[in-house]
This record gives C-alpha cells, sequence and structure tokens, in this order.
C-alpha cells in the first residue's frame, strides 16, 4: 500500500516538475482558442522554447478558487474586459510588468495596469438566410415579431450588450445608453422574453444560427465570421454594432509570471495580433498590426464598421456588474 | 423495522432476488449472492478506516469548509440564508427544484414499473441481456446523451421534422428550453436507478398471489391495484427518493434542455460560484440543498429501513 502511494506521489512530482519551464494559457475553446493557439502560443514557443499548454474554457470562480487557495496552475487567461477592471480592483491579477510587455503600440482603451488586450470584438446582428426572408436592419428589427418571426438568440450571462441592445431597440440614443436604465431595459425584453432562446458560449451561438434554430442572434462577429469562412449561409448586419474587448490577465501568485511576461509581449504584438485577427475576424489592440494584414482581412474587421459604432462601457460594467448580474438573473429565472 | 438488518441468512432470503442487480451477468449464480453475504459480515472498525479516512478528508472536511463559508463570506452572520430564502427569485429556483424533480420522479416511476415487471417476469437468461442494455446506458457520457436530446428535441430536430414531414403537426412542438425538454432528458437518465430497484422488489414477489387473486375473481386491474401495487410499494419508495434525492442536485441536464426559467438550484448555485464569485451566497445555497438532501434520506431510512432505502444495493 505504502509502495503504491509512494509511487503515485512521485510521479506527481515528476510531472509537477516536467511542467516547470511551461506555462499554461486559458481561453474560452472553440474557434478563438483555436486561432489564440495557433497565432500566439506556437510561434511564441518556437522562438522562446517555452511550451504553451491549452486549458479552458474560461472560469472565473476557478480563477479566484485558484488564487483565494494560492495554487495558481493559469498563467494567462483571456477574460472579459469588465471583469480584468474588477478582478483587479479585487486583488485578484498581478501587475503587467511594461518593462517586458513594450506597451507603446497597444490600444490604450484596452490596455489596463493589470490587462493587455487580446483583441476586441463586435456583437452584430446575424441571422440565417433560409429562416429569414428580407434583410433585418438592426438592433430594433430582432424585437419585432410580427415583421421577423422565428427565434432569437442573445448572450445568457450578465454581461455587457443585451441591455444596451434593449435601450437602442427601445429608442435610447447612443451617447445617453449610461448610466444604463434598466428598468426600460427589461421592460423591453419583456416584449420578446417567450421568443429568446440563451447562448451559453460561442459554439452554441454557431450552432443556434447555422441550423436555423433561431432565425436571428446577438453574435461575436468572430463567431460570424467563422460561420461564413464554413459556407453557411448567414447575414451579418453592422448597424450600431456594439465593441467589447477580452483582455489578458496573469492572475495574482501564477507559477510562471516570467514566462507569462514572455507572452503576453509575443501575443501584443504587431505580428501575433495581425495572425490572430487574420484568423478569427477579431480586431487587434496593436495599433501596428493592420500593417501586416492583408486588405481584404482587415475589411472583415470590426474597424472597417466604425460608423454608428457604440463602444460598451467596460467602467460601468465593472462597477456596476454585481448589481447588473443580480437583476439580470432574477429577470431571467421569472 | 428492526429486523430488517438481520443476520446475513436471513439476508439471503430477503434480498436475493436483489443480487442480480449488483452484476446481472451472472444473475442467479450461488456464488454471487454468498460473497455478497459474506462482504456485509461485519469486517472491524480497522477495514472502514481507508473508506473512513477518505470520506473525512475528501467529504466532511469540505462540507464543514463550505459551512463555515456560508456564514462567514462576506461577513459572519446569517444574513446569505436571510437573502436566500426571503428573496422571490431564489425561492423561485427552490420550487422549481422540488417541482421538477417531483415531476421527473413520478413520471420516471409511470415508465419503469412496466420496464421493471416484464424484467421481474422474463426469464432470466432474456432479462440479463435486457439489463445489459439498460446498464450499457448509464454507461455512456451524460453529456453525450444530453447532446444527443438536443438534436431530438430542438425545433429543427429529428422529431419536430419527422412530425412536420407527415403533416401531423405544422409548427414546431416546443420539447426544449422548457420543462419539458427537462423531464424527457431527466426520466431518461434516472430510469436505470428506478428500474434496478423495483425489479429486486417485484422478483420477491411470489407470482403465485396474482394467480391466486385471479382464481377468487379478481379482475386483471384489481389484482395490479390489490396484490401487486401494495406489494411493490417499498420498492417504488426506494427507487422514487433515489430518483428525487438524485433529480435535486442535477446540473448538466437542466441546463441544456431547460429554459432560464426552468434554472435548478445546481445551475444556479454554479452561476453563483461562477460568474458571480459569491461564494458566500453560494455555499449557503448548497448547504441548504444538502440538507434537503439529507432530510429526504433520513425520511426514507424511517419510512423503509436502511436495507431496503437502498434498494439493497
Amino acid at each position: 500500500m505504502k509502495l503504491i502511494f509512494a509511487g503515485i506521489l512521485a510521479g506527481l512530482l515528476a510531472t509537477t516538475a516536467a511542467k516547470a519551464e511551461d506555462m499554461v494559457f486559458t481561453s474560452w475553446g472553440g474557434t478563438t482558442q483555436e486561432a489564440q493557439t495557433k497565432s500566439w502560443a506556437e510561434p511564441f514557443s518556437a522562438a522562446s522554447g517555452i511550451k504553451v499548454l491549452q486549458d479552458g474554457p474560461t472560469d472565473y470562480g476557478k480563477l479566484k478558487a485558484m488564487v483565494d487557495a494560492g495554487s495558481v496552475n493559469w498563467d494567462v487567461v483571456d477574460v472579459e474586459m469588465d471583469f480584468a477592471i474588477k478582478a483587479a480592483k479585487d486583488g485578484l491579477l498581478e501587475p503587467i510588468d511594461f518593462n517586458a510587455v513594450p506597451k507603446a503600440d497597444l490600444d490604450p482603451r484596452f490596455t489596463t495596469d493589470h490587462a493587455v488586450g487580446s483583441f476586441y470584438y463586435s456583437f452584430v446582428l446575424a441571422w440565417n438566410k433560409g429562416t429569414v426572408s428580407g434583410e433585418p436592419a438592426g438592433w430594433a428589427d430582432m424585437f419585432d415579431v410580427k415583421k421577423y418571426p422565428g427565434k432569437r438568440t442573445f448572450y445568457k450571462w450578465s454581461a455587457p450588450g443585451v441591455i444596451e441592445i434593449a435601450l437602442l431597440a427601445d429608442g435610447v440614443p447612443a451617447d445617453k445608453l449610461y448610466p444604463l436604465d434598466l428598468d426600460r431595459a427589461f421592460k423591453k425584453l419583456d416584449t420578446i422574453k417567450s421568443d429568446i432562446v440563451w447562448w451559453g458560449g460561442g459554439a452554441e451561438s454557431q450552432q443556434l444560427i447555422a441550423s436555423g434554430e433561431a432565425a436571428f442572434g446577438q453574435l461575436w462577429n468572430g463567431r460570424v465570421f467563422a460561420l461564413e469562412k464554413d459556407g453557411a449561409d448567414v447575414g451579418v448586419s453592422w448597424n450600431q454594432n456594439l465593441t467589447a474587448a477580452d483582455v489578458l490577465v496573469v492572475p495574482k501568485g501564477a507559477k510562471n509570471k516570467d514566462a507569462a511576461m514572455k507572452f503576453l509581449a509575443a501575443a501584443s504584438s504587431p505580428t501575433g495580433q495581425a495572425k490572430f485577427a487574420e484568423a478569427s475576424g477579431y480586431a487587434p489592440i496593436n495599433t501596428k498590426a493592420k500593417a501586416e494584414m492583408p486588405a481584404d482581412a482587415v475589411k472583415a474587421l470590426p474597424d472597417a464598421h466604425v460608423d454608428g459604432q457604440i463602444n460598451l462601457d467596460m467602467n460601468y460594467w465593472a462597477a456596476n456588474r454585481d448589481a447588473i448580474a443580480e437583476r439580470w438573473y432574477a429577470w431571467q429565472a421569472k | 423495522m428492526a429486523g430488517e438488518v438481520g443476520p446475513p441468512s436471513r439476508d439471503k432470503e430477503r434480498d436475493g432476488p436483489v443480487v442480480p442487480l449488483r452484476n446481472p451477468g451472472d444473475a442467479m449464480s450461488v456464488e454471487t449472492e454468498q460473497s455478497i453475504a459474506t462482504m456485509r459480515m461485519p469486517a472491524g472498525l480497522g477495514g472502514l478506516l481507508p473508506a473512513l479516512t477518505l470520506i473525512g478528508l475528501f467529504f466532511v472536511v469540505p462540507v464543514l469548509a463550505l459551512l463555515l463559508r456560508s456564514v462567514t463570506d462576506p461577513a459572519p452572520g446569517l444574513q446569505n440564508y436571510a437573502a436566500l430564502l426571503g428573496d422571490g427569485t431564489y425561492a423561485r429556483v427552490f420550487f422549481n427544484t422540488f417541482l421538477v424533480a417531483a415531476v421527473v420522479t413520478i413520471v420516471t416511476v409511470l415508465v419503469a414499473f412496466p420496464v421493471a415487471w416484464m424484467l421481474a417476469i422474463m426469464p432470466p437468461s432474456l432479462a440479463s441481456v435486457m439489463f445489459g442494455i439498460i446498464i450499457l446506458s448509464m454507461w455512456t457520457n451524460l453529456l453525450t446523451r444530453t447532446y444527443a436530446w438536443m438534436v431530438l428535441l430542438q425545433r429543427t430536430g429529428v422529431i419536430n421534422r419527422a412530425l412536420m414531414a407527415t403533416g401531423i403537426i405544422d409548427q414546431p412542438l416546443p420539447l426544449i428550453n422548457n420543462l419539458t425538454g427537462v423531464t424527457i432528458g431527466m426520466v431518461y437518465i434516472m430510469l436505470p436507478f428506478m428500474i434496478l430497484p423495483l425489479v429486486g422488489t417485484l422478483r420477491a414477489i411470489d407470482p403465485m398471489t396474482l394467480r391466486a387473486a385471479a382464481l377468487c375473481g379478481a379482475s386483471p386491474f384489481q389484482a395490479f391495484r390489490r396484490i401487486l401495487l401494495p406489494l411493490s410499494l417499498p420498492g417504488i419508495a426506494a427507487g422514487g427518493l433515489m430518483v428525487f434525492v438524485m433529480s435535486l442536485g442535477y446540473f448538466v441536464t437542466p441546463a441544456l434542455l431547460g429554459g432560464t426559467s426552468n434554472m435548478m438550484l445546481a445551475e444556479m448555485i454554479a452561476q453563483l460560484i461562477q460568474s458571480l464569485l459569491n461564494w458566500g451566497l453560494g455555499s449557503a445555497a448548497a448547504f441548504i440543498l444538502l440538507i434537503a438532501t439529507m432530510a429526504l434520506y433520513a425520511l426514507q431510512l424511517r419510512l423503509v429501513g436502511a436495507r431496503r432505502a437502498t434498494g439493497g444495493i
């Protein structure tokens, strides 16, 4: 018995030891993480000799649990920016070492003391051309069940996006969105509640639209881009597209901090950002990246649709995350 | 009830039919029965030590930590419990959890009973094959099975397409993202847990009692209601409570096949822990669920006795 335990223990120690020079990158899975692996992790490993292990999906509860327990297995994590702002305040993140990560060319909108932009994206209106006749012009059409019957799919979790969409559809001008009028937003959402199918992850949103299970949806532009690349018959409206960002963070107490900072430098470099943007359809957060991209790839980015584009207010969300979430889930459960 | 915990020799008589549950392959072999009877002999505390240590370290300690967190996070006091019990949303989720568990249990009993009866009266060789099929479904990954139901039940799924192609319906039936979807998915997963204890009970019923009833002029329905049903009640109670208790804590199936208004406790706890990072409230909810589950189990022990409460498993 003792021998077996000793054996297992030795085995465990050996694996941990072998992993000491490696680092772990955690993201959301699916086509996005594949693109991150190809564009960042693989070239980075080839250049530095540091092996990047992939984990996922990102789970804020796990991140907090690791930090609280002082046993952090993730070195770089892709998180939503409003979470990053809040998590930095709660002491869950390491400050970024900007000596190791060149800051000059990074878009200041997506760079903080504790986070480097991963990519930025737009929520767009996508639809299945087989099930929808006509071309929905904007968010208001998603609330018009007479003109556009069928199920609508929205992001399930409390996060920047759906509340803003409801308010825009209800006629709130883009520059008057914040502070969010939650009563008005939920009242508007109530009008189509029975027609809503929620998507919890990117792959699910793609499946719902591609199969026609939902006629329309609020999707991440990169997921629509991937659907189009796969030849799915989808339409997309960029009207009032809503930008938000993912950022890369290093959890407090990460075991391979130095490797993590080096990885951040590579991921946010013009080349890393250009490659990822080309593969994913998400916009680069390095201002020099677009110069390295083919012209037609640049056209697919949210930057090509700045007309009427609305920036979701990450700071507002970071400050009001919990209060909104409480109402959001209470409303959903009704 | 105390007599339930009898010496091994009596066990063999009473629980004999239950043995196939463990190992349908060699359903009736005498060795199996004997080896199980031997296993049930008190082995002394020393033999229990590894199991107790394991449970202590990986169950009791975390549960205590959970309890502690529920009354200390974010501040010492009972505010988490007050929030859970005083808030309409959480109350709805609690109610919903018990409602779903009850519906699933009732439907499972209704579906499982005929199957269990068939298995009980079948020739043993055929019954073993059937058991194999039922057990096989339990070996398939839960997530895979639930996704399979999604493919079948969704608006553009196999069932709706077939019904629409044959002209039976012209609008897709809402089979998913609602209570219907949750019930179908969960009943399917729970069936083995109902069938197995039920077969044990039904096998122990002497078929002659039914014949005797018929000879005395009872209609098949009367025989079922007056003889078979009362005699099989312990099995129904055992399986039913097991299904109910398991359903209370279910996560994957309701999350995937239900809508947001069918949210069950487990999903709410996951949400509180994962996205809201409100661990105090999440711990309190988890602890309430644990208490409810344990109370039900205690009730079951009182009602049907320790041995039968677990269906002999």
